[in-house]
């Protein structure tokens, strides 16, 4: 028995009531009770792991003649994974992000991204959340490799119940993605929303000074902490939850450079090649004109031990540092005219 | 139409390599023509494909892992009626053209694009376990290249291969003992390959990859798990100017292929 069956509330069909039952669960684990629950109703759906699967898994207890458990062999997990899809299966390998983008990075681009492989490549450990594991644990460049795939789809929900509905979202999603989760937060945004859609942004507050445009748990949370702080000191943000980088949402981009004054992006991962990167390559294209402050990891590996708050603190990632740049950032009202200067003599 | 023996369709496929091998590009021509039995045991009999029904749900797979030999995939399937060997002649590396010279997954006849080394293995185990997962008949065929060998990544999909048991799955290496930069045993030895195979927890043997016969009966031997086949080859095999020393890869001129067609039974104008 999982708690995929446990109490009242069927994850599928009442989400939020299922994540109230359930409310310890962080991302990572919320994905395999989604994928179990989902995969009961479809049965060309297929869970691989590479030795990270921990004991209990509730897709190997629901589907165990669904669930493969590979081995530590990162590289044919995902080039096994492309040969399964071609056998008409739909195929979820897990792994974490450090492994799955990089050590398995061609068997991503040629099995995968190539190959167009009906493949969802889901990794967690994203960004700094390996935190005391160190830097061979952390990534903060897979966002920026991953996107630069031809055909690749990046996705990152941002809570709990997002999470649950971009994996619905996938299992009916033909092609090659890419799904990024956490590994400790657990996070349920309190916050009024569109419905879940792949490519389509989510305003998440409205606000004319700056745009706070964020990708991931960490980064929509910090937006909405910083956007808080902000209000406080009268400066009001619009908040753009991008949670699938790629394809980006370029209308919702346009909308919000249009509507304010400054635009900030928010991710857990390298200010380079990310979300930052991407809004960057956008706002230059579309000659939106507007400035980009990016909020990210500083182009550095951080070796030393903490906590996920501290190393993200660290970098800059937290909600008032993010407010307090804003403040400094922010262009300026129009002085009142200056004075004439006075005349001599 | 009467079907011409195993051994004149190999000599046929080996024509239409050196006719590669004579365009502008040229192509990987000795490790084309060293596997080239091992493809006619495979497409002529061993395997159950449908050439006018390429992607059939139930049929047989052959994943070339050593992708740089397209030449000598391309000219099989040529010859077997996948493609057509004159469109293949005229468009091998010509712009715009599907017949890249790594293996593209656009030709017919072709699951996956190969020629990165040691993705044709895994690529193979995840179609033998999706197959059984399925409850297909389909049996899956990977053909890799001693020097590629050298490659992690087989011995990881090696591993899984035998761990779960897949009978469907049988590896066979072109053991040519060349590679790019030499010989195999100059660079990397390859020594002892059947014993490591067999360590690794596959069903071994060695043959002679130029004897179809013997290879057709290697290939249809009863096995309850994966299969690995050594076929000892050479490269350049089949060209009587290449013996010994049949080059990784050749540009030929229109002398050398004059020789090359004769040596191969063609008499040309």
């Amino acid at each position: 028995m999982t708690a995929a069956t446990q109490g009242g509330a069927d994850l599928a069909v009442a989400p939020e009531a299922w994540l109230k039952e359930n409310p310890s669960l962080s991302n990572r684990q919320v994905f395999r009770h989604a994928l179990a629950r989902f995969a009961d109703d479809d049965a060309s759906v297929v869970l691989l792991e590479a030795d990270l699967a921990g004991g209990g898994d509730p897709f190997e207890a629901r589907h165990p003649d669904r669930f493969i458990n590979l081995g530590i062999c990162e590289a044919t997990m995902l080039d096994a994974a492309a040969g399964m899809a071609a056998a008409g299966q739909k195929v979820f390998a897990h792994t974490f992000a450090a492994f799955g983008a990089m050590r398995a990075c061609e068997q991503v681009r040629l099995g995968l991204a190539y190959g167009r492989a009906n493949v969802k490549l889901v990794c967690d450990y994203g960004g700094l959340s390996g935190a005391f594991f160190g830097p061979t644990h952390h990534a903060i460049e897979d966002l920026a490799i991953l996107r630069s795939m031809p055909g690749m789809t990046v996705v990152s929900p941002a809570d709990a119940l997002e999470t649950v509905q971009a994996i619905r979202a996938l299992v009916d999603f033909e092609g090659p993605v890419y799904l990024r989760l956490g590994r400790n937060r657990v996070s349920r945004l309190d916050v009024a929303r569109p419905a879940f859609q792949i490519g389509k942004a989510m305003c998440l507050r409205e606000g004319d000074d700056v745009g706070l445009i964020a990708h991931g748990e960490v980064g929509v949370a910090v937006a909405l902490e910083a956007a808080e702080l902000l209000e406080a000191q009268g400066v009001f943000a619009r908040v753009l939850n991008m949670h699938t980088l790629k394809p980006l949402d370029v209308a919702a981009l346009r909308e919000t450079a249009e509507r304010t004054r400054l635009l900030v992006t928010v991710e857990e991962h390298t200010v380079i090649g990310g979300l930052g990167g991407a809004v960057c390559e956008s706002v230059c294209e579309l000659g939106l004109g507007a400035r980009v402050l990016r909020v990210g990891i500083q182009d550095r590996y951080d070796a030393t031990a903490g906590s996920h708050e501290e190393l993200l603190k660290r970098h800059g990632i937290d909600g008032a540092t993010v407010a307090e740049q804003i403040l400094h950032a922010l262009p300026r009202p129009l002085r009142a005219a200056l004075k004439p200067a006075l005349r001599r003599g | 139409m009467a079907q011409a023996p195993l051994e004149e369709r190999a000599r046929r496929i080996r024509r239409t390599i050196v006719r590669l091998a004579a365009t502008s590009t040229g192509c990987h021509l000795g490790g084309s023509l060293s596997m080239v039995d091992v493809l006619v045991a495979l497409l002529g009999r061993v395997m159950h494909v449908d050439p006018s029904a390429p992607r059939a749900e139930v049929r047989d797979h052959l994943i070339l892992s050593k992708g740089h030999a397209a030449a000598g995939l391309y000219a099989a399937l040529a010859e077997f009626g996948f493609i057509d060997v004159e469109e293949l002649v005229r468009g091998y590396n010509a712009e715009g053209s599907h017949f890249t010279g790594h293996v593209s997954a656009k030709v017919p006849g072709v699951d996956f694009p190969t020629g990165s080394l040691g993705h044709g293995l895994g690529l193979g185990v995840g179609l033998a376990l999706g197959h059984r997962m399925r409850q297909r008949p389909n049996r899956v065929y990977v053909l890799c290249g001693d020097g590629e060998m050298g490659e992690g990544s087989n011995w990881e999909a090696i591993q899984v291969a035998a761990h779960h048991r897949l009978s469907n799955l049988t590896i066979i290496v072109d053991r040519n003992g060349g590679q790019n930069d030499g010989p195999t045993e100059a660079i990397l030895s390859q020594k002892a390959l059947g014993e490591r195979l067999r360590a690794f927890g596959m069903q071994t043997a060695e043959v002679d990859g130029h004897d179809v016969n013997a290879l057709c009966a290697a290939l249809e031997a009863p096995s309850d798990g994966p299969r690995a086949l050594v076929a000892n080859t050479q490269k350049g095999a089949g060209v009587p100017m290449l013996r010994g020393k049949g080059p990784h890869y050749a540009v030929f001129s229109a002398d050398h292929l004059k020789r090359a067609l004769a040596s191969l039974g063609e008499v040309t104008p």
